[in-house]
């Protein structure tokens, strides 16, 4: 990524503007910047603008969402990175902030030195669906027979490396069962390809695969959150179950972020309006209809999901890796 | 509800005044949007999106998917004047609609595009109210081998397209193939051919490659003084209507393309580009003097126009019966119902019909406005003709640009377009045909995923072609196919030499 002289001039002149304590009071100055890196209508889009709506109007400045889509969301974070400059922060998925550096070549980043936390916006986890026809009730049923027939189930998820690819890797390490990965490009296509009876099983959102556990023509064996969802109450939690840890959990989530750098007052101004947000019943509705969990914290909390999450991925990254 | 109950049902739905309104717009707006070269109904619709947070979901539904059947008839009218795709789907309109109107029949072309589209959305409608269940349950039941099978038989069908040489076809689908495989490999992960670069991780942008062939080729070669032919002053409307000879032979195509458009429109993730392909190979391969295309063929024009108009409306078969959308645009149409607590699957029909049944019938509202938009407008859009190219062509360069850059906030992509511009004028020169590049650009990375799915989910057995019968049958088709090209240019060597 190459950055223009005149660019890389308007930022040192940004910094140095932005370095008086008095800065940090008047911030913000002009529109804020908000890039996304996913497209316009994705789920990490329409979850960036219910908190950057409201943010808006607290912060008297518009916010502005922009959206850089492309490589699972680590063109977004590079974008952020390149205008660095107290008004252009990010909202991105977990990827690119935990895994990307293992995926992608190149990244231009590293999450731990280049980004600064804000506040993680809110979570969703995974469920287990398999087809109605598959004969079990329950997730020790499902883990019998995985083990009665070991590689031979097979599982769909959205391509290497996805959420729902590497929760399945370390659904099948914590069980020690061993399924065969069936890589897709969707969860419409997961979906359509377990409907259908061509795969055995995926882990999708529970959002996507609870109408079709109502039509009858799926189900679901568990969820990969520690608590039950208030979407699907009496859907069992995975931790615990069938030989998995107590403390076993695989949750996607959504976080804002800043560059490294960042005034530490500027963080602290937005991860307050952010929580203030979350704490809005209509915004932590309208996120639970589209299957996501509002998760108010400080930005301390979200660098420790950073490094926990970043650890638990690298872990099943080995594991895939050493098996291939 | 029976099919004439929910139709009645979903008139007095469709026919509220606000409803009707909020289609207007739609079907406006798609058609403005189909027109300009490369902005496409996905950044038209994610633009709107915000909007229909204030609005009823049945009235943000049938907005957003105005546009989305709106773009269809619009893409058609810079294709065949210009020989600029609007959008994707339309490029192979642009075959045969672009040499008529060389031959100063621009007005008919759009009227044959224009009446195929609407013929093709009214029976797409039908076929979606009569066929829907049915539709959703081949839908599901089509797995990786059957996609592979039936992509290689379009792959095949279609590799004629050109009409130039069969060593230059099989270059540019090859070279097709090549460019398709750019990006990050499904299967393994692995990137390929992406030098290293984190912007072509997701592949070449279809638009771009689209609008840089097509388009800025184009512009290329009228820099350099292609001149104009035949162009009129004016169109009358006796002058825009097809003949009695164009009339005849547009029903075929029509009814054929209807076929191609419903079958492949309602599987997911196939959609209205190839369909258009297809129902062009088909319209080629049937016809008693296959060399008239490519030089001006009303058949090329009505039977992809129809064809395309069909599958946008059979689209919305898996994104309504089963809450799976079939391409990213239905993603989006689908999340809007989610922002306003609607929550799509399978008993969606059931829990709200007046979204579904609503949402049918101004369909044909929908295409009935469109139709009568559209018919006046011909006269409009020829006059486009007349504008100078000092003029006309910056225009299109900055409209190529902002399409392109609409896709996805790219600007690697507006410099993508500008190289493979260049290199698509390049072809033109060669008298390659961009249009199997683009067919192999589609289909490749299909056939390939499915492909490697398909063995190994059936762990590397390629009995699994045989042994399902939907792939079977394609598999024989295509066979059938090729010996019998094979068998015709025996023949033909054969009378040329005696």
């Amino acid at each position: 990524m190459t950055v223009s002289p005149f660019r890389s001039l308007m930022a040192v002149a940004l910094v140095a503007l932005s370095a008086g304590a008095a800065a940090a009071q008047d911030w913000p100055t002009g529109p804020v910047r908000v890039v996304v890196g996913f497209p316009a209508g994705s789920s990490p889009d329409t979850l960036a603008r219910l908190i950057t709506q409201p943010l808006t109007q607290r912060l008297g400045q518009p916010v502005i969402v922009d959206n850089k889509p492309g490589a699972g969301g680590a063109i977004g974070v590079q974008q952020m990175l390149v205008a660095g400059n107290d008004h252009t922060f990010g909202v991105t998925i977990n990827g690119p902030l935990t895994t990307s550096q293992r995926m992608v070549d190149d990244l231009g980043y590293d999450t731990a030195t280049d980004i600064a936390p804000v506040a993680l916006i809110a979570t969703s986890p995974l469920v287990l669906g398999v087809g109605a026809g598959m004969e079990v009730d329950d997730l020790a049923g499902f883990v019998e027979l995985a083990k009665s027939r070991p590689g031979d189930l097979t599982y769909g998820s959205v391509g290497q490396g996805s959420g729902a690819h590497l929760t399945a890797e370390l659904f099948s390490g914590a069980t020690g069962i061993e399924m065969l990965h069936i890589p897709f490009t969707s969860y419409a296509e997961v979906t359509t390809s377990i409907l259908g009876g061509e795969i055995d099983a995926g882990f999708m959102a529970h959002s996507a695969a609870l109408p079709h556990v109502e039509a009858g023509t799926m189900k679901v064996l568990g969820i990969t959150s520690a608590e039950p969802s208030a979407l699907a109450p009496d859907l069992p939690v995975m931790a615990g179950q069938a030989g998995l840890p107590a403390d076993f959990r695989a949750e996607l989530w959504n976080a804002f972020i800043a560059p490294a750098g960042t005034d530490p007052a500027i963080i602290e101004r937005l991860n307050t309006e952010i929580n203030a947000i979350l704490a809005d019943p209509a915004v932590t509705a309208q996120l639970l209809a589209m299957g996501w969990q509002a998760q108010p914290g400080t930005p301390a909390e979200l660098a420790d999901r950073i490094a926990a999450d970043t650890e638990l991925w690298g872990a099943v990254i080995d594991r895939i890796e050493a098996q291939e | 509800m029976s099919a004439a109950e929910g139709l009645i049902f979903g008139l007095g739905v469709a026919l509220q005044p606000t409803i009707m309104l909020y289609c207007l717009i739609g079907v406006v707006l798609g058609t403005l949007i189909g027109v300009l070269p490369g902005i496409g109904a996905m950044a038209a619709i994610s633009l709107l999106l915000p909007i229909t947070y204030y609005i009823p979901p049945e009235a943000a539904l049938v907005m957003l998917a105005g546009v989305y059947y709106g773009s269809q008839y619009g893409g058609a009218v810079a294709s065949i004047l210009l020989r600029l795709p609007g959008t994707p789907q339309s490029v192979v309109t642009a075959l045969d609609g672009y040499p008529m109107t060389q031959q100063g029949r621009a007005g008919v072309a759009l009227f044959a595009s224009m009446v195929s589209s609407f013929a093709g959305s009214i029976l797409g409608i039908v076929v979606l109210v009569l066929l829907a269940s049915w539709l959703s349950a081949v839908a599901t039941s089509f797995g990786a081998a059957d996609y592979a099978a039936m992509m290689v038989l379009g792959l095949v069908a279609a590799s004629t397209i050109g009409a130039a040489a069969p060593a230059k076809a099989l270059a540019m689908v090859v070279l097709g193939l090549i460019l398709g495989c750019v990006g990050t490999d499904v299967n393994s992960g692995v990137q390929r051919l992406n030098f290293g670069s984190t912007q072509l991780m997701d592949g070449i942008n279809l638009v771009a490659l689209a609008m840089g062939l097509f388009g800025v080729a184009e512009v290329i070669g009228g820099i350099r003084g292609a001149e104009r032919h035949g162009v009129p002053e004016r169109v009358s409307f006796a002058q825009m209507m097809p003949g009695r000879d164009d009339a005849r032979r547009m029903v075929g195509p029509t009814l054929r393309g209807t076929g191609v458009g419903s079958f492949f429109g309602a599987l997911p993730g196939t959609g209205s580009t190839i369909s258009s392909f297809l129902s062009y190979a088909l319209e080629r391969r049937i016809a008693r003097r296959p060399e008239r295309f490519g030089k001006g063929a009303i058949e090329g024009v009505a039977g992809p126009e129809a064809a395309n108009n069909a599958a946008a409306i059979t689209a919305f078969v898996p994104t309504l019966t089963l809450g799976i959308p079939g391409d990213p645009i239905m993603a989006l149409m689908l999340g809007a119902l989610v922002i306003h607590g609607v929550q799509p699957g399978p008993m969606m029909i059931e829990a709200r019909p007046e979204m579904f049944w609503g949402l049918v019938v101004s369909f044909g509202i929908g295409n009935l406005l469109l139709l009568i938009l559209n018919l006046p407008l011909i006269g409009i859009w020829v006059s486009i003709l007349r504008i100078p190219f000092r003029w006309l062509y910056p225009a299109i360069i900055v409209f190529v640009c902002l399409g392109v850059y609409s896709v996805r906030g790219s600007t690697f992509d507006i410099l993508a377009v500008a190289v493979i511009g260049a290199a698509g004028y390049a072809l033109i020169l060669a008298s390659f045909s961009p249009a199997l590049l683009l067919l192999g650009f589609v289909l490749g990375p299909l056939i390939e995923t499915n492909l490697r799915r398909a063995l190994l989910i059936s762990r590397g057995d390629p009995m699994v072609f045989l042994e399902r019968p939907i792939a079977a049958f394609f598999v024989c088709a295509s066979v059938a196919l090729l010996l019998l090209s094979a068998a015709q240019s025996f023949r033909r060597r054969g009378r040329r030499a005696a």
